[in-house]
């Protein structure tokens, strides 16, 4: 589904102050995979993940999803898989504070154009799996943070893109919200059979997934 | 999805009540005093061009082709009776008045000043300008040699209802005439040459004071409504000079085009105002939501998408500010044309400018429509600045912000 082909990344390239973020990176996810980039902060997971979402651009190397090359993309079309192919759960929810939970929810497809009836369906159906059902008329400011992830994590299913993109999703969150959220996603990826990738150091988003990837010093470790 | 746009940009509008409050109201009073300005700037030309209009030249006026360049009695217009008869035919024609007039000098025992002699019929300068309404003092009345005043002459030769004075001008035969008459009423139409020199008395009378024939004129004053009037005049009595109230009164309409570069001055900075008080509210909410910017184009909302809701969130402060100052201009102008407003303080200045001391406002839908497009344009171009913002805004810079 996602390959990566001698992937490298600079920050402040030609710059004394140059760091080589991602080293000659080579790496395939499958569908329906529930993985793990992991190790140790400023190891390159999040500039990985960022790339694989489109949001950051790459020195070297190519990124296909599924046969689709992502890295040759522009600005708007990288905007528009996002929209279409991917979901994206951040550390700090980032949810649209004006909204309620079930606008967020139905954030995406609305922007996709989904029928009414049919986001009606799904965010119910979604927010149901992952237990705000009882929240989806309260403003993002008035849940607790496990609720918030939660949330975000239902936004990014919602449409049912092909791969979800995950960063620290549980590092605001405490152990019991953690395993919580963790355990929901894992239900998602089986029910759901979509596609998820962390980036963390959490030990419950290490002991949850079916894959881990380990990187160092902007590498991937064997 | 537009609905979803829609609430976000509403939603986001009021999100910092008291910030927009300000802007609203900001635009609000400026708004509501930019009409009353608008309106007292208009009511004042309105004023001065009505009454111009009722007490002397109508829309158009017809004279002998001499008589505008030397007042002479022989260069009056020989079939006025014929000619108002025609113009009385004429459907677009509303009113006519026939009027003889004749300069001399008005003496008391005490005063004497240069004026002119109008003879008129009554019942027409009633119909065509409301004559009775310009009285000040005394009556509209023509009776035992009755005479009515303009109130700077009158003041001039400081006489009161009820005096006598002499008026005396030279005749059709040549010789200096006099005639006795008595001051019935004062009347002030605020068009300056009126109240400062016009002695009214009936028109009969004074063709046989001169010794003129009853189908003469010196001016024929039409009333209309239809602006084509004009040429079919000018063609129709070629041999007569036929002026539209503009050529007559090339002052007013230079005060006119004053008052419209005076309203679009004002128009111009009241919607600088509202330009840069939405610059500012929009500009510093999206500083604080810049973040909330960048994650929805991370999760792929696209530029159209946030350029809509920054419009309309744009729109939607101009048009509240709008409303509360339609609200607000229209209750101010309705006052001041009710009440109007009293610069007695003023009045002589005033007088020398022939307006009144109380002026009445204008009000006119046109005021509220182009506030209205120029609300929503100044509203659009305001979030230019803004925008571009957003436009150069990369997801990535505010997700590594974030993390």
């Amino acid at each position: 589904m996602i390959r990566l082909q001698n992937v490298n990344k600079y920050f402040f390239k030609d710059d004394p102050r140059e760091v080589h973020a991602l080293r000659d990176i080579n790496l395939e996810i499958k569908k329906g995979e529930f993985s793990a980039l992991i190790g140790p902060s400023g190891c390159g997971k999040t500039t990985l993940l960022n790339v694989i979402g489109a949001l950051d651009s790459i020195n070297s190397g190519k990124i296909y999803l599924e046969s689709r090359e992502i890295t040759a993309l522009n600005e708007k079309e990288s905007t528009e898989l996002r929209l279409h192919e991917m979901g994206f759960v951040f550390q700090a929810y980032n949810l649209v504070p004006v909204l309620s939970v079930a606008e967020n929810i139905a954030f995406i497809m609305r922007l996709r154009g989904f029928p009414e009836s049919q986001i009606n369906e799904r965010v119910l159906e979604v927010a149901t799996l992952l237990e705000i059902d009882h929240k989806l008329d309260a403003l993002p400011n008035t849940l607790s943070g496990g609720q918030q992830q939660r949330v975000a994590v239902a936004r990014a299913v919602a449409s049912k893109p092909k791969i979800i993109l995950a960063d620290e999703p549980t590092a605001n969150l405490d152990s019991k919200n953690s395993q919580i959220l963790m355990d929901m996603m894992r239900m998602l990826n089986e029910k759901e059979e979509v596609t998820i990738l962390f980036a963390s150091h959490d030990e419950y988003v290490i002991n949850s997934v079916n894959r881990i990837i380990k990187m160092n010093d902007g590498a991937l470790v064997d | 999805m537009f609905k979803m746009i829609l609430k976000l940009a509403w939603n986001n509008a009021f999100l910092r009540l008291s910030r927009t409050l300000l802007v609203i109201i900001m635009i609000a009073v400026s708004m509501s005093m930019m009409l009353s300005i608008q309106g007292i700037y208009d009511g004042m030309t309105l004023n001065m061009v009505n009454s111009a209009l009722r007490s002397d030249s109508g829309e158009i006026s017809i004279y002998n082709k001499n008589y505008r360049l030397d007042k002479q009695i022989v260069n009056d217009i020989q079939n006025a009776g014929e000619i108002c008869a025609d113009l009385e035919n004429n459907p677009s024609v509303k009113a006519v008045s026939v009027r003889y007039s004749v300069e001399g000098l008005s003496a008391t025992a005490r005063k004497a000043s240069f004026s002119n002699i109008i003879g008129i019929d009554l019942e027409e300068e009633e119909k065509f300008g409301a004559f009775s309404k310009f009285l000040k003092e005394g009556e509209i009345s023509f009776e035992k040699r009755g005479a009515l005043l303009g109130a700077e002459l009158a003041k001039t030769l400081k006489v009161r209802i009820g005096s006598k004075l002499i008026f005396s001008t030279q005749d059709k035969s040549g010789d200096i005439n006099s005639i006795a008459l008595k001051v019935r009423g004062i009347i002030q139409t605020n068009n300056l040459v009126i109240d400062q020199r016009a002695l009214y008395i009936e028109r009969k009378q004074l063709y046989e004071f001169l010794g003129v024939d009853t189908n003469t004129a010196t001016q024929i004053a039409i009333r209309t409504d239809d602006d084509a009037l004009i040429n079919t005049i000018k063609k129709e009595y070629s041999e007569q000079e036929v002026k539209s109230f503009l050529e007559l009164n090339p002052l007013l309409k230079q005060m006119e085009d004053m008052m419209v570069i005076f309203n679009s001055i004002t128009f111009t900075i009241v919607m600088l105002v509202v330009f840069i008080g939405i610059l500012g509210v929009m500009y510093v909410s999206i500083l604080d939501r810049i973040r909330e910017f960048g994650i929805m184009r991370g999760i792929g909302m696209a530029y159209n998408h946030l350029r809509t809701q920054i419009f309309l969130e744009a729109l939607f402060v101009g048009l509240a500010g709008y409303s509360v100052g339609a609200i607000l201009g229209f209750f101010a102008l309705y006052y001041l044309q009710e009440t109007g407003l009293n610069l007695s303080t003023y009045a002589e200045g005033m007088a020398s400018f022939g307006m009144p001391t109380i002026i009445y406002a204008h009000q006119e839908f046109s005021y509220y429509s182009n506030t209205f497009y120029a609300i929503v344009l100044s509203s659009l171009l305001s979030v230019l600045l803004p925008l571009r913002k957003i436009k150069h805004l990369h997801p990535i810079d505010v997700i590594k912000a974030d993390t």
